[in-house]
């Protein structure tokens, strides 16, 4: 079997060519494209030349293509044209003009014109949908100019690196989809979902799963994750909500309209939700605000052995496991001590004499300065938040200090701006994490 | 919902409307008025009033359009029409935004010079401060201050108040369609509906709703901010017409210069009206000329697909950078040309929006009323025919415009129509 390449066109080329029948009759003119996408390469299996959509004209009657138009073979018969079927979708309708992910360059670009070859297998013709071209030169192209940039290479993504919008395709190729939406940095993912509009939004994070779209929403500012949650589903809200670090769900939630918050929290199970409002209930500027629940507090009375264990236990849901916090029934903050000392410690050791007593801690009514305050003059990665009985209530972590030092970037008020972050492969931990410091 | 919950969500969609509708009382949108009221006296206050119902209904399009599509108008227009219509749209809009850039770099000159500080000295420096402090700053706080800026044009309400004109006669010629059909006449009609309603602020209502995330479930409280902010361009306009009717056009006083406007302020602000004028002159400008090339900027590369954002460095978004600069330097440019009057800039941008418009207008209400896009939010049949009466009715205004500046007879022959025309009304 030998796939021979027969030409190569543009949609701009072919759209509005006219059509002739056999005996050269100019019957219509090219409005549309239709194709279907369910092996790896998109086909055309049906061109529409008149407004009604069941009237197309299936490839198999066309007996050649050419760039001035398309003439049928003697099989073409007006009363029996086709409907388009459910797995066909209009190129120009749903692909051209429209906004599509690059998967490869990982952001929102427009289509500005789709390229196709024909290709020829034993004795079978296919127009096959190559790449979209979202370059200049396809614009210009479009204009009837592209003369102009003659020297400017195409700009092309070539099919399997696209995820159109509006899923058109079939359930083969969604999982397809799925798999590369995968291979995004949360950061990139980040950065398309705020440049799409609401209900686009939408569509796209059903298309994400739960983590991954947590992960996105983790990447935003506050401001855009508070548009998104304004805007989204109160279901599916409260579901991500309750995956979300307790500390950055209080957040948005106390920036959202009351009525609304409350209405997410009664969606949310009981445990998540109460932990949730446990943190709303500090002012913003202080360190009940700042400070997350999920932290690792181990008992007194453990070895380190055992404590080694119980820390596999809990590990996966704290927010940092460096730190740990001995503590005994009453929950009350008796010591802490480090990742390191725990693990170089003799295994049948007692935490309690290996812990430090000599602790940093803070009130959740301190404001946010003193506590940057204290993880400059320390350099510590974690500070506890304790009650006035000395009850631990949660931690403080150096990541969330460091979202309040850094200034305010400048943004326009009209337009919401984006960073642009070059892909990079997800760390396991962030460097300044790497040990404890003390 | 409670009554204040409601309040305060309408206090938070509160902003697009009203900014948009001051900063269309820009430095044309002054000289336009007060020229209208030296000129003619009343006679044009029935024509503002129609044009700002007219701005009410086509900021209502946009805003809508904004909040049910969360998409921009040129975003709109490039999906649902393709390179070629979108490249004519996008065409009329560089025209028309570079004309008014103009016209906002002219207020700004004219303004300094009335506090005696030279153009060649104004206009570049207010030129670098704008490029810069865009890219640099948080516009959101600069806007305030020139919206505070802007509040001195309310200065014109107390000062037609204060001269007593004869309101009877205000009153009755403000609800007498006039109409004559000599160029100038037509240039200054077209001029006033070119400044009241503007394609850049048709395009920057819908972008600004989108940026601020209202959605289709809070477009009713849009709507009134929509509606107050248009309120605010006609009243404002209304008074000015009418203070300068009541002191240039009675005492036969040409408009030469922006000092002259400043005149009609006497009567409130005696020596002072230059220096209330200045302040206001150049907060109305100032804000124009800080959003307008900006949005210029985002609507072309929104189209197009070019990289955009002003976070974005330089190298990524060069089309965005470039676009935006030549607009603030061209613009800047032009009013230093020698010998130019600032005044005639400030009045001819207006009137070349005017003629610009319909083609926008075209494509915003053939968006609102595609089911496809607003769905239930579509355009009524209702709203639908006043929106083509209104488009025709500019175009139509258009070519006469154009018919009787290149056949002055034709203007005679219309003038007599309309005398009769005016006959039948009165």
């Amino acid at each position: 079997m030998t796939l021979k390449v027969l030409g190569e066109f543009y949609f701009s080329q072919l759209q509005n060519k006219p059509i002739w029948n056999a005996s050269g009759e100019r019957i219509g003119r090219l409005l549309d494209m239709a194709m279907r996408w369910d092996s790896i390469s998109p086909h055309v299996t049906v061109i529409k030349y008149s407004k009604e959509l069941d009237a197309l004209i299936p490839v198999e009657w066309i007996a050649s293509w050419s760039n001035e138009g398309i003439h049928l073979n003697k099989a073409y018969d007006p009363r029996y044209l086709y409907p388009l079927h459910e797995d066909e979708t209009f190129i120009g309708k749903w692909l051209l003009d429209k906004q599509i992910i690059d998967l490869k360059g990982s952001k929102l670009v427009r289509v500005n014109d789709i390229s196709f070859s024909l290709v020829a297998q034993e004795d079978y013709q296919y127009m096959v949908m190559i790449a979209v071209d979202i370059g200049v030169r396809g614009l210009f192209r479009r204009l009837g100019i592209e003369f102009l940039l003659s020297r400017i290479s195409n700009n092309f993504v070539s099919t399997q690196y696209i995820k159109p919008l509006e899923s058109r395709t079939s359930a083969l190729q969604l999982t397809r989809e799925k798999e590369q939406m995968r291979r995004l940095h949360p950061a990139d993912i980040a950065d398309i979902i705020e440049t799409m509009d609401y209900k686009q939004r939408a569509s796209f994070l059903d298309t994400l799963d739960s983590q991954q779209a947590i992960d996105a929403l983790a990447e935003m500012e506050l401001d855009a994750q508070v548009e998104i949650f304004e805007q989204m589903d109160e279901d599916r809200a409260s579901d991500i909500l309750e995956e979300m670090p307790p500390d950055d769900a209080a957040d948005i939630l106390s920036e959202l309209p009351a009525e609304k918050s409350e209405e997410l929290l009664r969606l949310m199970e009981t445990d998540d939700a109460e932990d949730v409002r446990e943190l709303m209930q500090y002012e913003e500027d202080t360190a009940g605000a700042l400070m997350t629940t999920e932290y690792i507090g181990l008992s007194l009375s453990l070895t380190a052995e055992e404590a080694i264990n119980e820390l596999r236990r809990l590990a996966p849901e704290a927010e940092t496991i460096y730190y740990l916090f001995v503590v005994d029934e009453q929950e009350t903050l008796k010591g802490v001590l480090s990742l390191r000392e725990l693990i170089i410690a003799r295994p049948d050791t007692l935490l309690k004499d290996l812990m430090h007593t000599k602790i940093v801690k803070v009130s959740p009514f301190d404001n946010h300065e003193k506590i940057a305050d204290l993880f400059h003059k320390y350099g510590f990665l974690a500070v506890p938040v304790v009650s006035e009985q000395d009850k631990i209530l949660g931690i403080i972590t150096v990541d969330d200090v460091l979202e309040l030092l850094m200034p305010e970037r400048s943004r326009g008020e009209i337009y919401s701006t984006l960073f642009v972050r070059r892909y990079q492969p997800p760390a396991e931990e962030p460097a300044a994490k790497g040990g404890p410091s003390e | 919902m409670s009554t204040k919950g409601r309040l305060a969500l309408f206090l938070a969609i509160m902003g697009p409307g009203i900014v948009t509708a001051f900063a269309d009382n820009d430095a044309g949108g002054i000289a336009t008025y007060a020229a209208a009221g030296a000129k003619y006296g009343y006679a044009l206050i029935f024509t503002m009033l129609v044009s700002t119902v007219l701005l009410a209904i086509a900021q209502e399009i946009s805003a809508r359009t904004g909040a049910v599509t969360g998409r921009g108008l040129s975003d709109l227009i490039r999906e649902n029409f393709g390179v070629k219509w979108t490249f004519f749209a996008m065409s009329v809009l560089l025209i028309a935004n570079l004309g008014t850039t103009v016209s906002e770099f002219s207020g700004i000159a004219a303004s300094l010079e009335i506090f005696g500080v030279s153009k060649y000295f104004s206009v570049p420096l207010i030129a670098l401060i704008i490029w810069w402090l865009v890219i640099r700053t948080d516009y959101g706080k600069i806007e305030k201050i020139l919206l505070l800026l802007c509040l001195t044009f309310f200065s014109y309400v107390v000062s037609a108040l204060i001269i007593h004109p004869p309101w009877t006669q205000v009153l009755s010629q403000a609800v007498t369609p006039t109409f004559a059909g000599t160029p100038d006449f037509l240039l200054m009609a077209i001029g006033v509906i070119g400044t009241t309603i503007t394609p850049w602020g048709q395009f920057y209502v819908q972008a600004s709703i989108v940026d601020k995330g209202i959605t289709a479930k809070d477009y009713r409280y849009t709507r009134w901010d929509v509606l107050i902010g248009t309120f605010f361009t006609g009243f404002i306009a209304f008074f000015i017409i009418v203070a300068t009717a009541a002191t240039l056009f009675v005492n036969k006083i040409p408009i030469e210069t922006a000092k002259d406007v400043a005149l009609a302020l006497e009567p409130l602000a005696g020596k002072y009206a230059g220096l209330l004028f200045g302040f206001g002159l150049l907060g109305a400008s100032m804000l124009a000329a800080f959003v307008l090339p900006l949005s210029t900027a985002y609507a072309i590369c929104e189209a197009f697909g070019f990289e955009h954002g002003i976070s974005k460095p330089y190298k990524e978004a060069p089309v965005f950078f470039g676009l935006y600069s030549v607009l603030i330097f061209l613009g800047a440019a032009i009013v230093l040309w020698p010998g130019l009057s600032l005044y005639h800039v400030m009045l001819t941008t207006q009137v070349v929006n005017g003629v610009l418009l319909p083609p926008i207008l075209i494509f915003m209400v053939l968006i609102a009323s595609k089911r496809g896009i607003m769905g239930e939010y579509v355009n009524t049949k209702l709203f639908n025919i006043i929106s083509w009466l209104f488009t025709f009715f500019l175009i139509l205004l258009t070519l006469f415009l154009l018919i009787s500046t290149l056949f002055p007879e034709f203007s005679s022959f219309l003038a007599t129509g309309t005398q009769l025309m005016n006959y039948c009304f009165a």
